[in-house]
């Protein structure tokens, strides 16, 4: 396999946030990895001290692509923008993959001046675009509550640009109670003769109590990594990112908890990713959940 | 296997120098790898352009005071490389004293980057600050006859010169000294080069002891960049899995050097076509295709205890 990838994100000197959080395990599924550092932070600002916010990160890759991640600044990700623009020109088999960060439940953590060129510049260049619930609704200009909602959306989003969607968290309710959240994801694929066929997809997602950093750079890594596998397959693309996340998460909370000790809640320095711990599940993760694929 | 590694090497966005080739394979062999970047470029200086940006010593005490301040400035190891400033390079004597009084069992790993058959290719005031600082330092060296040459002030033309000078190099600072490079002649003849490694183990009756190895390695007919820092990343792996055996760090470290330079120069000379000589951008090194032979490589050196 030759297949390279330009990544835009943040460094962090420890821990598993961006690039960090990126690099590693598409590197060890077999791709070349470009890697441009957006900043340099000694770790992630999630969490570790009282600030509430996240780290800058960017990703932007080439054949396939992959941005990830959020940035502060406009004049930044409009950069970004104009590399992607010559690049697909330069191959128009170029993927963009793009986690469009502006927030989550309910709120904005970036400036507000990020959010009409996410719309209008970033994701019509997109081609697999990770937005959460309330991304997804910013973008679309969108309520979502019911699962009807969220597939409308994700149209809308098609519309705009990306044949491929997925709505890494939302608020609907699981058929498996409260301890699941539910993910979705589209994708649109030209058929033989033609038409364009759209695959839809559900999954319901095991809730842990902690807060992970840097899950959500995995999570769009990954999935760049399994729809290259897989790029006519959402479901089983997906199923295989979620599952490496389950993988990832589990060791990572487990240990979190030895090292914080019974009854006590674990500290930042203790949830990073056990990320190199885990480079057997990365390169091949036993699929431990099913997504429903929806009929509609 | 719970060991952490703070890395100060260059960042390149695209190939395998500085901490580009070591993070990898540290991490495969599941090391944590903190690593801070000295600087970054767009890619080797090998190339016909390259661009970037440089850390300068104060951004460096800024990451470091980062670390610092939310008390995980804990590590097992320090790995260092080519740097070009005396300021950064004090400040990392600096970082490593205060983190090896924190962790008296750290050890720094320290390839002392100054220049190799017979020139210098950083400037010249770096030399006293290796050669009064750095090295008393360090615990692992891997200096190239060169660079040998110029921290001890001796010229290395015979092995026994080689073996004075490591020793010397022993007395500086360093337990474990490898010259990773030699002009010595092989007994197998001029396709192969020669390396030497020395170290100072204290036995368990209290006694001291140096092991001495010799090993051949086969030369390849093109430029390599980065590996001289796959080697030194290598064998901070190798020889923490054989802490007092040398012979096997070495075999491991060069083994693995061999497969990967293997690996790289077939396809390098498949992409530049025949009877073409490849150019750097085709010969980075084949870094994640090797992945299986820097989890596990295949030993295809002995080395000869002296």
């Amino acid at each position: 396999m030759e297949c390279r990838v330009l990544s835009i994100q943040s460094h962090v000197v420890r821990g598993y946030v961006g690039n960090k959080s990126a690099s590693f395990p598409l590197q060890v599924l077999g791709f070349e990895v470009d890697s441009i550092n957006s900043v340099q932070f000694s770790n992630h600002t999630g969490t570790y001290n009282v600030e509430q916010g996240y780290v800058e990160e960017f990703a932007l890759t080439q054949n396939p692509l992959r941005p990830s991640g959020y940035t502060r600044d406009t004049s930044f990700l409009e950069m970004v923008v104009d590399i992607v623009q010559e690049l697909k020109r330069a191959n128009p088999n170029l993927v963009y993959v793009c986690d469009p960060v502006l927030g989550d439940h309910g709120s904005m953590y970036v400036p507000e001046n990020l959010h009409p060129v996410y719309k209008n510049k970033v994701v019509p260049v997109a081609d697999i675009i990770t937005p959460n619930q309330f991304e997804a609704e910013l973008l679309t200009g969108k309520n979502i509550s019911t699962e009807k909602d969220a597939v409308e959306v994700m149209d809308l989003l098609h519309k705009m640009g990306p044949d491929t969607v997925v709505i890494t968290s939302s608020d609907l309710p699981s058929r498996l109670g409260d301890r699941f959240l539910v993910s979705l994801g589209s994708q649109r694929t030209l058929m033989p003769d033609g038409t364009k066929s759209t695959q839809r997809v559900r999954m319901e997602i095991p809730k842990v109590d902690a807060v992970f950093v840097g899950t959500g750079d995995l999570f769009a890594a990954m999935l760049l990594a399994w729809t290259h596998h897989y790029p006519n397959d959402l479901k089983t693309a997906c199923e295989k990112t979620f599952s490496v996340m389950h993988h990832v998460i589990k060791r990572t909370i487990s240990y979190a908890h030895d090292l914080a000790g019974p009854g006590r809640k674990p500290s930042p320095p203790q949830l990073e990713l056990r990320m190199v711990q885990s480079k057997a599940d990365i390169e091949d993760p036993a699929i431990v959940m099913e997504a429903t694929v929806l009929n509609l | 296997m719970e060991c952490r590694v703070l890395s100060i090497q260059s960042h390149v966005v695209r190939g395998y120098v500085g901490n580009k080739s070591a993070t990898f394979p540290l991490q495969v062999l599941g090391f944590e790898v903190d690593s801070i970047n000295s600087v970054q470029f767009s890619n080797h200086t090998g190339y016909a352009h390259w661009k970037g940006q440089v850390l300068t010593a104060e951004e460096l005490n800024v990451l470091y005071e980062g670390i610092k301040l939310n008390n995980v400035n804990h590590y097992d190891y320090i790995l260092t490389g080519y740097t070009r400033d005396t300021s950064f390079l004090e400040t990392v004597v600096d970082i490593v004293q205060e983190l090896k009084r924190l962790n008296p069992k750290l050890v720094y790993v320290c390839d002392p980057v100054m220049g190799d058959q017979g020139s210098m290719y950083v400037p010249e005031n770096i030399l006293p600050v290796y050669r009064d600082q750095v090295v008393a330092v360090a615990d692992i060296l891997t200096p190239n006859q060169f660079e040998a040459e110029l921290l001890t002030g001796r010229t290395i033309s015979t092995e026994k010169d080689a073996l004075d000078v490591m020793e010397l190099l022993h007395q500086m600072g360093p337990d474990t000294v490898v010259l990773t490079s030699t002009d010595l002649t092989s007994p197998h003849g001029d396709q192969f080069l020669v390396a030497l490694g020395s170290q100072k183990m204290v036995r368990t009756d209290g006694s001291k002891s140096t092991q001495k190895i010799r090993i051949e390695m086969p030369k390849v007919d093109a430029v390599f960049v980065g590996t001289g820092d796959l080697f030194t990343a290598m064998l901070l792996a190798w020889s923490h899995h054989h802490p007092n055996d040398l012979k096997a760090a070495c075999e491991k470290t060069v083994s693995v050097l061999h497969h990967v330079i293997k690996r790289t120069i077939t396809y390098a000379n498949e992409m530049a076509g025949p009877g073409k000589r490849p150019n750097p951008a085709q010969l980075e090194l084949r870094m994640v295709q090797s992945k299986k032979d820097i989890e596990d490589p295949d030993i295809v050196v002995e080395a000869t205890i002296l």
